[in-house]
């Protein structure tokens, strides 16, 4: 089953543009991502700019609208995920555990929906997905 | 430059309803346009939010909530990760991007960190590392 991590840190919706984690914090999580890839189950991981660098589109009255970061009243944003290949929903909560976040972090844990979970109808409306996709974030 | 390309969960997805016939070949008409003009990285959706949990962190303890979460807008249904030249170009695919007809949806667009972001504080060792990480990754096959 695949998992996503996804990274919560509190604050981060209103990071300066060129906020950056610091090399004690790039290390920490370094020897984390280590042991997830060790262990055979890291997939994938990425960091993201802060909020103030993105842009949100939205699509009222069929029309696309663009906003610019940052975004007012949002309490909570993405900072970075992992993707990880494991047995069960047990165990990628026992691997968000071992994170060495902080206390204003916090790890969502959501799994990744496979075509096999589809009805056959979607399934075969989203054939071809996964061969869009490089090997090494798929299931195995 | 890559993005990370957030679609964020509505109350229909939240419900685990399924999107359309129609929607779905639209869907794949746009995937099939991104993966043809070299944008498509890859492309995910998640599970709703009532088969998700969340951990807390508090120095050693550890809080596991389970969901489903409030403030929908803020959740996440699904992702791709593109490349692309710019911000701007990231932007004009999203504009493109089939939207369901019965509600209101919301994408965010994230640019991903690289090695070359990071300043000073990526000391060479941990450039490598990552580096290192990063080709181990790539090269696992399915």
């Amino acid at each position: 089953m695949r998992f996503m991590m996804l990274m919560i840190p509190k604050g981060y919706e209103s990071a300066a543009p060129d906020t950056m984690p610091s090399a004690e914090a790039v290390t920490a999580m370094m020897k984390y991502n280590e042991s997830l890839k060790k262990a055979g189950v890291l997939l994938a991981l990425d960091g993201l700019h802060p909020p103030s660098t993105g842009a949100r589109v939205t699509f009222e009255d069929g029309k696309p609208h663009v906003t610019d970061g940052p975004f007012a009243e949002v309490k909570e944003v993405l900072g970075g995920y992992w993707m990880i290949q494991v047995r069960s929903r047990e165990e990628a909560i026992e691997w968000a555990k071992r994170c060495p976040a902080s206390a204003n972090e916090t790890i969502e844990i959501r799994q990744v929906q496979e075509l096999a979970d589809f009805p056959p109808d979607v399934q075969k409306a989203a054939a071809g997905l996964t061969e869009m996709q490089p090997d090494n974030r798929r299931a195995s | 430059m890559r993005f990370m390309i957030i679609i964020k969960a509505t109350p229909n997805s939240e419900a685990g309803a399924m999107p359309d016939q129609k929607l779905l070949e639209e869907m794949g008409k746009f995937n099939e346009e991104l993966v043809a003009a070299g944008v498509m990285l890859a492309g995910e959706g998640l599970h709703p939010s009532s088969k998700g949990t969340r951990v807390r962190f508090s120095g050693d303890k550890r809080m596991v909530m389970d969901g489903p979460f409030a403030e929908t807008k803020e959740l996440i249904a699904g992702f791709w990760i593109w490349q692309c030249k710019s911000k701007e170009e990231a932007i004009e695919w999203v504009k493109r991007c089939p939207g369901s007809s019965n509600e209101e949806g919301e994408i965010e667009i994230r640019q991903i960190f690289e090695l070359d972001d990071f300043g000073s504080e990526l000391t060479p060792e941990l450039r490598a590392s990552e580096e290192r990480l990063r080709t181990e990754l790539e090269s696992r096959q399915s």
